[in-house]
């Protein structure tokens, strides 16, 4: 098995085609582990791993929990909301502290861009980037990305469009990253006011009408709309009310019916169901949902195995 | 002290000694002679490779924060930063703690002067407490010696204030400065907004941000006909603006600060905190746009911007980070190394010298005999690395660290004191 061209999954952006495709067949080695009756395998016996989590998740860490555990590592969480940090300790000492405990590799989940670019930089552990700020989520866009082949049987050539908020998510934006990477195209949709002004140079289409971007995609990949980050006390809402919002972007068969499309549906967790998708096409059965989320542990379990290798080969 | 200076090159496009090539003989802090060739057993010889020698120059904006954050750096730390640096003078941003904005405030910064090598320039704010509410004592800091009247970073947001300013600084030919922002745009903004925020996730500080402010500043001093300099401006459109204003007679002026020249928001990709400053390091497009305002003689003068932060104010994550460079030992490399191949080396002196000294009507050194002799030495064409080593503010937030610069400063001479080894 070959190896990534890397020591860290801080991004997308740092991966190249060829680690994408290494992911990948490594995940179709352990999703069919994880459907055996006996789920567990010996790949990372005596490697400890530290989930640090200074934000609020439930399902990336229980999947990221669950993908070390089949592979037989060592396990110690760690939680603190953002606010218990500011109150004196450094992200820097936070995690010498734990790593000073033996720890091989972390996972983190951070509010700030580039946290863990930056803690790439003054530590030595391996350090998988579970979404930071509004920056990336790297295991979120290779499983989603994952989950098109599955269905569709390839990425390449495929249109995606991403819906909803596209300024606060980090899955959107490592979700271009990735999906260009493999040769799809990528379009933005949602309200301009949660557009970045500057989403084209990053050379994906921009739309504003729900409608059209359903007559175009192949995928609609509907993203949660994040009530904690609609603007803080100091800005304006960048939309009026969730109504307004069901109205303008919310998925539904109607119009579906109305635009005759049935692309395939994504979402990566977890579905405010009547506000940007209806239930009815949530459970449908182009809805690909829970196949993402299955696929989430192999492509975890493929992250972590070859990491680890790394750091094997290192020592 | 008698210094004899061997063959420099005089850089002053106002004298007649301009390019010519001289030495200076300095006694007692006075010019004493200039000649082709002088010759003095007595006197110390400075002697240096290209030597370059002009007025001494002045920096219209550092942030030296003493008294209150000495640790990041206190006048001692800055003068010498500034002495390395080749500036004389430098004109300090009220915001110290408690911020500059009494009598007595300005009289501890003047106090600090008594014949140094690097004056200080106190500026006083222009509100209370630098809260954009109501007027400081401007008239009485104005006699206790205050150059100007600025509310540092805290740009002046409420147009009311700003006009009773404009107005009340001009029965004694005040001098107002603004640093344009209008925070309400972006209010969690902290790099330019542009392609590399997007890419980064990070929140952007859009160049409309400090255009909108300062179009309505050009509107209040149109309306008061008031002195008002627009400091650190990053913007194509601001420069525009500037110009169409100045066309129009407006009693207005503008300075860039030098790192701003050279240092474009691509380098920010790697999240380096050190880059994070106000204004943000804008676009490559918008620092050529900078750099034709200069060109075209929009640009009054540059400056350092110096704003030193220590370690754990700028070693965390980007957002949390504090904004500030260090550039006063870098500012006249890095506007010598943009602007070499699109100006004459008089051209940039100028910006440090003939720009700042009208701008703050401050007396100009001139070089001739019997003269003060407070001048720069230097070496336009000299290329440096800059390195952590070499550092001599207490802070070091630099983002030339590992960059190659070109023009070397070897040192100052002023009120009979020099920094030359």
């Amino acid at each position: 098995m070959g190896a990534l061209s890397t020591k860290h999954l801080l991004g997308i952006k740092q991966l190249n085609q060829a680690d994408i495709e290494l992911i990948f067949s490594t995940a179709d080695n352990f999703k069919e582990v994880i459907n055996r009756p006996i789920k567990k395998v010996p790949s990372l016996r005596d490697i400890t791993i530290a989930n640090l989590f200074f934000e609020n998740s439930t399902r990336t860490k229980l999947s990221f929990e669950l993908a070390e555990k089949r592979l037989s590592a060592d396990v110690v969480n760690f939680s603190a909301a953002a606010s218990s940090v500011s109150k004196g300790e450094t992200l820097i000492d936070t995690v010498n502290n734990i790593l000073a405990m033996k720890v091989d590799m972390v996972v983190m989940r951070h509010p700030n861009p580039g946290a863990p670019i930056f803690l790439s930089k003054h530590i030595k552990a391996n350090i998988i980037n579970a979404g930071d700020g509004a920056h990336e989520h790297p295991t979120q866009a290779l499983l989603d990305a994952y989950s098109i082949r599955e269905k569709l049987g390839d990425v390449k050539g495929k249109k995606v469009a991403i819906v909803g908020d596209i300024l606060h998510s980090r899955v959107a934006l490592s979700n271009i990253y990735c999906l260009q990477k493999l040769g799809a195209e990528v379009m933005v949709c949602g309200p301009p006011t949660l557009i970045p002004k500057h989403i084209q140079s990053l050379g994906v289409k921009v739309e504003f009408s729900l409608d059209k971007a359903l007559e175009w995609s192949d995928i609609c990949m509907m993203l949660r709309i994040q009530l904690e980050r609609q603007g803080s006390d100091r800005s304006v809402k960048y939309f009026p009310s969730l109504r307004e919002y069901h109205q303008l972007y919310g998925l539904t068969s109607e119009r579906l019916k109305k635009v005759k499309r049935s692309p395939v549906i994504m979402h990566p967790g977890p579905i405010n169901r009547g506000v940007e998708i209806s239930s009815e096409l949530a459970d449908s059965e182009n809805s690909i949902i829970l196949n993402q989320v299955e696929n989430g542990v192999a492509i975890r379990m493929a992250v972590l195995y070859l990491l680890a290798s790394e750091h094997e080969n290192e020592e | 002290m008698k210094l004899l200076i061997k063959k420099a090159k005089i850089i002053d496009s106002s004298s007649s000694l301009n390019e010519k090539i001289v030495d200076v003989l300095v006694e007692n802090g006075k010019i004493t002679a200039i000649d082709k060739n002088i010759s003095d057993d007595q006197a110390k010889v400075v002697s240096f490779k290209n030597l370059h020698l002009s007025r001494g120059w002045v920096d219209l904006h550092t942030n030296l924060q003493d008294p209150g954050y000495e640790h990041k750096e206190d006048f001692e730390s800055g003068r010498k930063a500034a002495a390395a640096g080749g500036f004389t003078r430098i004109g300090l941003s009220p915001l110290s703690l408690p911020v500059r904005d009494s009598k007595s405030q300005i009289e501890y910064v003047i106090n600090q002067n008594k014949s140094t090598l690097v004056e200080l320039l106190p500026y006083g704010t222009v509100s209370k407490n630098a809260e954009g509410k109501e007027l400081a004592e401007l008239y009485d800091m104005h006699q206790a010696g205050a150059k100007a009247f600025f509310d540092g970073k805290n740009s002046i947001s409420n147009p009311n204030l700003l006009i009773r300013a404009l107005d009340y600084c001009r029965s004694f030919d005040g001098l107002l400065m603004n640093f344009t922002y209008n925070k309400d745009i972006s209010p969690e903004g902290v790099m330019n907004e542009g392609e590399v925020s997007t890419s980064l996730g990070l929140k952007g500080i859009p160049e409309l941000a400090e255009e909108i402010m300062l179009n309505r500043d050009i509107y209040l001093s149109n309306y008061t006909k008031g002195r008002l300099h627009f400091t650190t401006i990053s913007s194509a459109a601001s420069v525009q603006l500037i110009a169409d204003a100045k066309k129009k007679g407006l009693n207005i002026s503008c300075d860039v600060s030098s790192a701003h020249l050279l240092i474009n928001d691509l380098e920010l990709e790697s999240f380096d905190s050190r880059l994070k400053t106000l204004p943000p390091f804008r676009s490559k497009s918008t620092v050529k746009s900078l750099i034709q305002g200069i060109k075209k003689g929009i640009i009054d003068a540059l400056c350092s911007d110096h704003w030193p932060q220590d370690i754990e104010s700028k070693k965390k994550e980007f957002d949390h980070a504090e904004f500030g460079i260090i550039n006063l030992q870098t500012a006249f490399a890095a506007a010598n190394t943009a602007l070499q191949s699109e100006v004459s080396i008089n051209k940039i002196i100028d910006l440090f010298t003939e720009g700042p000294e009208r701008i703050l009507k401050i007396d100009k050194n001139e070089i001739k005999v019997g003269a003060k002799a407070n001048f720069t030495l230097f070496n336009p064409d000299a290329n440096f690395t800059f390195e952590k080593k070499n550092v001599l503010s207490k802070s070091l937030n630099s983002p030339f660290f590992g960059k190659q610069l070109k023009g070397v400063v070897y040192g100052v001479v002023n009120n009979g004191k020099s920094n030359l080894n």
